[in-house]
This record gives C-alpha cells, sequence and structure tokens, in this order.
C-alpha cells in the first residue's frame, strides 16, 4: 500500500526491540526457575544449563501453592463477579440518566491512593472479627474493581446508540426488559473486557491480601515471599513460583484478548 | 551427643511447666467456654504468633507440635518476609489491633519506634519471674537492645556480627597462610590477589547506600567512629569516620569488582562472593550457611572465616540481635503469649537453633560445644573472639532507622564511585545532626 520500505523496516526493528525488551524478564524468569540457586549467579549458564524440576515440585507439593492458587482464583473471581453484577446496571444508569456526580464520586474511589485507606479498613474489619477471611478480601478487592468496571461500561454503554432501546421500547419492551434484551447481549465484549481486566487487577493484587488475609486465605503475590528469607533468598523456588503465578494469568489475558478484539470489531450496533 | 545431657535437663524443667500451664489451660477453658471458636477472649487458647521467613521459624514450626501437645495451647502462625512483617505491623499495630500475641521484630530496627509507640508490652516481671528459665543467661549486648527505658520489651532470639569471609585457595596461591588481621593487611593481601587473578575481585562487600551501613558499622567502630557521639550529636564527619568512609569506599572501588553497582545488597555481594569472584568479603556471620552449602555456593569447600580485622582503633565489629520476639501490648492473650515465648527461648530450642547454623541469645549455649559441633571451625572461633569486643549497634539508635540509613549511607557511595568522600561526610553529617535534632523534639 501507500507505506514505503523504510517504514516498514523501521516497524519490523522497532516492533522486534520492543518485544525482546517486554519478554527477556519473562524468559529469564522462566529459565531461572529451572536451574539450581548457584547456577542462576552463573553467568556462563545463563543460556546453557541443565534444567532440573525441583523448584516446581518444591512450590507444588511443599509450598503449599495449590491451596494458594485456588484462594487467588476464589477471591478474583468473586470480587469479578459481584463487581459485574453491580457495576453494570450501575454504569447503565449513570450513562444514560447522566448521573454525572454519582459517576465522579465512584471515580474517586479510583483517586483515592488505596495505602491510606488500608489502617481504617483493618481497624473496621478486625472490630468486626472479619479480618482474616475470604469476605473481607473479596470487599477490599472489589474496592478497585467496582470503578474499573463502573468506568470502562460508562464508556461501552454511551457509544450504544440509545435509538435501539427506543426502537426495542416501541416494540413492547419495558426499560429494564430493552436493558436485558437488547443492551446487555450487545455489550458481551465490553462486559470481557472490564471482567478480564478486573480479574487480573484483583489476581495481581498484594497490598489488601497482605493485611487482610491469614496464613489460610492467602492469595498468590503474598505467598511467593515465603522464598525470600532472612539470611537465605531461594531464587529457584521464587522464580517457579513466579511462573506459576503469571501463566495462569498471561493464558487467560491471551485467550481472552482474542475474544475481546474479535468482540470490538464485529461492533455493537449492526445497523 | 552431648546435645542429649541439655535435652533431658530442660525436659525436667519442662515437667513442672507443664503442671503450670495445664492449670492455666484449664482456667482459660472455663473463662472461654462460652465462646465457642472464639479467638479474641482472653485467655484464648489459640495463641497467635507473627514470625518472619527464617531458619529459625523453621526449626520452631518442627518442634511446636510437641508445645502445643504439652501445653494444650493451639499457635497459629503467620509467616512474611522482614518488610512484609514490617509493613503488616505498621497497619496492625497502629490500628491497635489484637490480632497479634507474639510478634517477631527486628530490635535494631524498628524496636525503638514500636516501645515508642506503646506497641510492646512490659515483660520485665515475667522474664524476672521464671529462674529455670534464667533471664540472665541471656547476652548483654543483645539484652541492651530489647530493652527500654529501663524495661523489658523483648527477648533476643537471633544474634550476629559481622566476620571476613575468605577463599583459603587464593590466600595460598598468593603465599599467604592466615587471613588478615588488619584492614591494612585485609588491603594489601587484596591488591595482591586481584593482581595475580584476572577477574577475581580483591574484595567485595555490600555497595547500596542503606544496605551498606550495618557492613560498614564495623570498619567505623574500628576506625574509632561511630554514627553519633556520647552527647548525642551527628559524629560521621569526624576524622576516624571520614577515614573509614574513605577506606571502605576505597577498597570497593579500587579492588572490588570491575563496573560494580552501588546498588549492591547482601544477596547481590554474596553472589559474587559465592560465584568465585571475589577473595574477600566482609559480612554478617548469620549468612554464612549462603556461603558454604554447595547447592548454593560454588566455593563451599573453600570458604575460610576470620574475626573482623582490626582498625586503628582495634577490631570492633557489631555484636548486635537481629532478632527478637515481643508480646503486643494490645493483646488479650499475654499470659499464653509469655508461654509460648518461654518455651520458644528455653535452652532447649535456642540449642536446636544453635546447631542450625542460627545463633541465639543465650550465653550458655553459645558456650556449649554440642551447638557448634555443625559449624565450620574457624567461624566458631571467630565468633568467640568477636563477642568480647563487639559493639551493640549495627546503625544508629534512632527512631526512623530507614531514613537515618539513607544520610549516614551516602558518603559510603560517593567514597565507592571515587568523590570525595569528606566532603560528602560534611554533608551527611549536618543533615544527620538536622534529623537527630527533629526526632529529638
Amino acid at each position: 500500500m501507500r507505506a514505503r520500505t523504510p517504514y516498514k523496516v523501521f516497524r519490523v526493528v522497532a516492533l522486534v526491540v520492543v518485544v525482546l525488551a517486554l519478554l527477556a524478564p519473562l524468559a529469564w524468569m522462566v529459565a531461572a526457575s529451572l536451574k539450581t540457586n548457584v547456577d542462576i549467579y552463573n553467568p556462563d549458564k545463563a543460556v546453557f544449563f541443565s534444567p532440573t524440576w525441583d523448584n516446581y515440585a518444591k512450590v507444588l507439593q511443599q509450598a503449599n501453592y495449590v491451596q494458594f492458587i485456588v484462594n487467588s482464583l476464589w477471591v478474583a473471581f468473586a470480587a469479578t463477579a459481584l463487581s459485574l453484577l453491580l457495576g453494570v446496571p450501575a454504569a447503565y444508569s449513570m450513562s444514560r440518566f447522566s448521573m454525572g456526580r454519582s459517576a465522579l464520586v465512584v471515580l474517586m474511589a479510583r483517586v483515592i491512593p488505596a495505602v491510606s485507606l488500608l489502617v481504617p479498613w483493618y481497624y473496621v474489619f478486625s472490630n468486626l472479627k472479619m479480618v482474616g477471611g475470604f469476605t473481607v478480601l473479596i470487599l477490599s478487592h472489589m474496592f478497585v474493581s467496582l470503578p474499573l468496571i463502573v468506568y470502562i461500561m460508562m464508556g461501552y454503554f454511551d457509544g450504544l446508540p440509545i435509538e435501539l432501546e427506543e426502537s426495542a421500547m416501541v416494540d413492547g419492551l419495558t426499560p429494564i426488559g430493552a436493558f436485558r434484551r437488547i443492551t446487555l447481549p450487545l455489550s458481551t465484549p465490553g462486559i470481557a473486557t472490564a471482567g478480564i481486566l478486573s480479574f487480573i487487577f484483583s489476581w495481581n493484587n498484594f497490598m489488601f491480601a497482605l493485611v487482610l488475609s491469614s496464613a489460610h486465605t492467602k492469595t498468590l503475590p503474598v505467598a511467593i515471599f515465603d522464598f525470600v528469607g532472612y539470611a537465605s533468598i531461594d531464587w529457584g523456588g521464587l522464580m517457579a513460583a513466579s511462573t506459576v503465578v503469571t501463566l495462569p494469568i498471561m493464558l487467560i489475558a491471551l485467550f481472552a484478548q482474542k475474544y475481546v478484539v474479535s468482540g470490538l470489531t464485529a461492533g455493537a450496533t449492526k445497523g | 551427643m552431648a546435645g542429649a545431657t541439655t535435652g533431658t535437663e530442660t525436659d525436667v524443667l519442662r515437667q513442672s511447666s507443664v503442671i503450670v500451664t495445664s492449670l492455666a489451660v484449664a482456667a482459660a477453658l472455663g473463662l472461654s467456654a462460652c465462646g465457642g471458636g472464639d479467638a479474641e477472649g482472653s485467655g484464648s487458647k489459640t495463641v497467635r504468633v507473627t514470625l518472619a521467613n527464617h531458619v529459625w521459624t523453621d526449626n520452631l514450626k518442627k518442634a511446636l507440635p510437641e508445645f502445643e501437645k504439652q501445653t494444650g495451647l493451639k499457635v497459629e502462625i503467620t509467616q512474611l518476609g522482614e518488610d512484609q512483617l514490617s509493613d503488616q505491623y505498621n497497619v496492625k499495630l497502629n490500628a491497635g489491633s489484637s490480632d497479634i500475641d507474639v510478634m517477631m521484630y527486628r530490635p535494631l530496627q524498628e524496636g525503638k519506634l514500636f516501645a515508642k509507640n506503646k506497641y510492646l508490652a512490659d515483660l520485665t516481671d515475667k522474664v524476672k519471674s521464671n529462674k529455670d528459665w534464667n533471664w540472665g543467661d541471656f547476652k548483654s549486648g543483645p539484652v541492651q537492645a530489647t530493652t527500654y527505658e529501663n524495661k523489658v520489651v523483648g527477648v533476643p532470639i537471633i544474634t550476629e556480627q559481622e566476620v571476613l569471609y575468605y577463599r583459603k585457595d587464593l590466600l595460598k596461591k598468593a603465599g599467604y597462610t592466615n587471613p588478615p588481621k588488619t584492614l591494612d593487611e585485609l588491603k594489601s593481601m587484596a591488591a595482591k590477589i586481584k593482581s595475580q587473578n584476572p577477574g577475581v575481585a580483591g574484595f567485595v562487600a555490600r555497595t547500596g547506600k542503606s544496605p551498606a551501613v550495618t557492613q560498614f558499622s564495623s570498619f567505623l567502630y574500628s576506625f574509632g567512629g561511630d554514627f553519633v557521639d556520647s552527647n548525642g550529636k551527628s559524629a560521621v564527619n569526624t576524622p576516624e569516620a571520614k577515614q573509614a568512609y574513605a577506606f571502605y569506599g576505597g577498597l570497593i572501588k579500587d579492588l572490588g569488582p570491575a563496573n560494580v553497582s552501588t546498588d549492591m545488597g547482601w544477596p547481590e555481594a554474596m553472589a559474587i562472593f559465592t560465584q568465585g569472584k571475589a577473595a574477600f568479603y566482609t559480612e554478617a556471620n548469620s549468612l554464612y550457611k549462603n556461603a558454604t552449602d554447595p547447592a548454593k555456593s560454588k566455593v563451599s569447600g573453600t570458604v575460610g572465616f576470620a574475626p573482623f580485622p582490626a582498625g586503628p582503633a582495634g577490631s570492633k565489629p557489631y555484636s548486635i540481635p537481629s532478632w527478637a520476639l515481643g508480646v503486643n501490648d494490645a493483646s488479650n492473650n499475654k499470659a499464653n503469649a509469655w508461654k509460648f515465648i518461654e518455651w520458644a527461648t528455653s535452652k532447649q530450642q535456642t540449642l536446636e537453633n544453635e546447631k542450625a547454623g542460627v545463633p541465639g541469645g543465650r550465653t550458655s549455649v553459645a558456650e556449649d560445644p554440642a551447638a557448634t559441633a555443625t559449624y565450620p571451625k574457624d567461624l566458631v572461633e571467630a565468633n568467640a573472639e568477636m563477642a568480647k569486643n563487639g559493639v551493640g549497634h549495627d546503625r544508629p539508635l534512632v527512631v526512623k532507622v530507614a531514613e537515618a540509613r539513607e544520610i549516614v549511607g551516602q558518603p559510603i557511595v560517593d567514597a565507592i564511585t571515587g568523590k570525595d568522600a569528606g566532603a560528602s561526610a560534611d554533608a551527611a553529617n549536618e543533615k544527620f545532626q538536622k534529623f537527630l535534632d527533629d526526632e529529638n523534639k
């Protein structure tokens, strides 16, 4: 087409550089997870080494990681599901009935640094004797997910032509029926985007889980630090654990990215 | 095994405490009978303990079922990395939480802050109540660090000193039969070895502004300086301190690894040493297993240990309690919390730890040959030597330790990068004095 060859070459080179820069730490992490501790420090064995599965065995058997994976999955899933349940209708009403101020209040929650909330939260929840349970973790993660979902979905609903709902109502649907049977199915790609982002945020959240979880509700980002000791750091175990944490979320993102992109390109308005 | 005698001895001691404990438990049961699974009530059977990731903690967990069986108490352990532990304490204790009964903390890093904020319960009566447990057996330096305004607020569990790690093979190759006795010898030996072995540094140590402060402190003391003088004034620009900064920085700049980063904590510096890329390394003795364990170190067979070399003021390494156990002042379960501490710091537990390479707080155990049987012999000798002339702190004794470390650590970095260490020390001194003034307001 119109793109000239030098531009094309530049584009390829730039892409390669960026991809390499982004992938190098990941590659290093995976490689290190397959090395013994003494080899990790050895630059001569950076690329060629005899791999070992010991680190993974340690992570999955000794360190009880299956439990932490289940914890993380449960918290991320519950927080996302509940946030979607509350956030999508909220976003719809804010978008359709121009509730600008409410939207601002929700945005505030994104602006306040989460750290500043930790002490009061901890105080309140420990008096309610909820600290250490899943409920409080899910609630705290919803604090991040909910505004995110509301904002993504508001933008999405703004983009959906109101005429679709109007014609649905002309055909005899109630406003709620129009939302449920017309708008909602059309917003699946938006909901998927919001849900996946919220899931990832929750999966990666460290700070809330650090303070609000207990030994048996600990999530993965907190559990990773079990490999860092005062007088010894188990790099192999740490890298294997990090790989275990990263892998599912990368798979989800890859799989979902396809879905999101296809959803977006298909377009919401077919007429 | 010689350890067996000490074991039975403590067993007898324990028998008597079992009776006391079971009485207490019976009382506790009576009190909380209607509470069901409630862990908050006074005299709860569950003791909530927050511990750092450490070999000490691993050892304790192994022995824990025994304690639970004997006392009928349940111990709930939360285990975290040291920084995460600090974060958690800062949130939870600030909120006045009673969720923590026993806390493992760093007396020198956060002890003063915690004590000042009244997070730590006064244990003075408790430590003196049990003669068999014997508070007098604890080393005096560490005890000082866990005492605040004449009140005992913690029991030291892990102590450490700075030693010289060196490579026996490289020294031998250079014609030396003994490790250096003085800092000057260290410098000349390091220079010779560096020139003989391309790619091997003569000396390595921590270079990061904050992490280096503790390991630099022994140099500072051995040159005759300290961070704060006897009048409570900043002393980081005295001639002695300036010399120490220049010496430490110079060692790394001239004899250290090529293109050395000024961001190294112990993991990085230790890695250079254990990959065989340095001849000398000054570091805490508590880390010795990283160098002697073949799974982590390429030089495990050729590592030697020596007392910290003497400077103009003699050999004055730090000798400090890196960790202690305290009771959360807001805990509703202080009696049982103390019971746990009493057990965790008993002679037998201390011995078990000492055998596993974790030096504890008790003199009697440190002197017990059974305790150090597994240690490298030269390390035992070095430790014994240094226990005599050690200094009880390895960083400025202030409330905001992290901030103070950043200030007094700056000249270290400047000296390593070849800037004027003297001028940098003057600047640091002014800043540090201001910091001290603010803190004492």
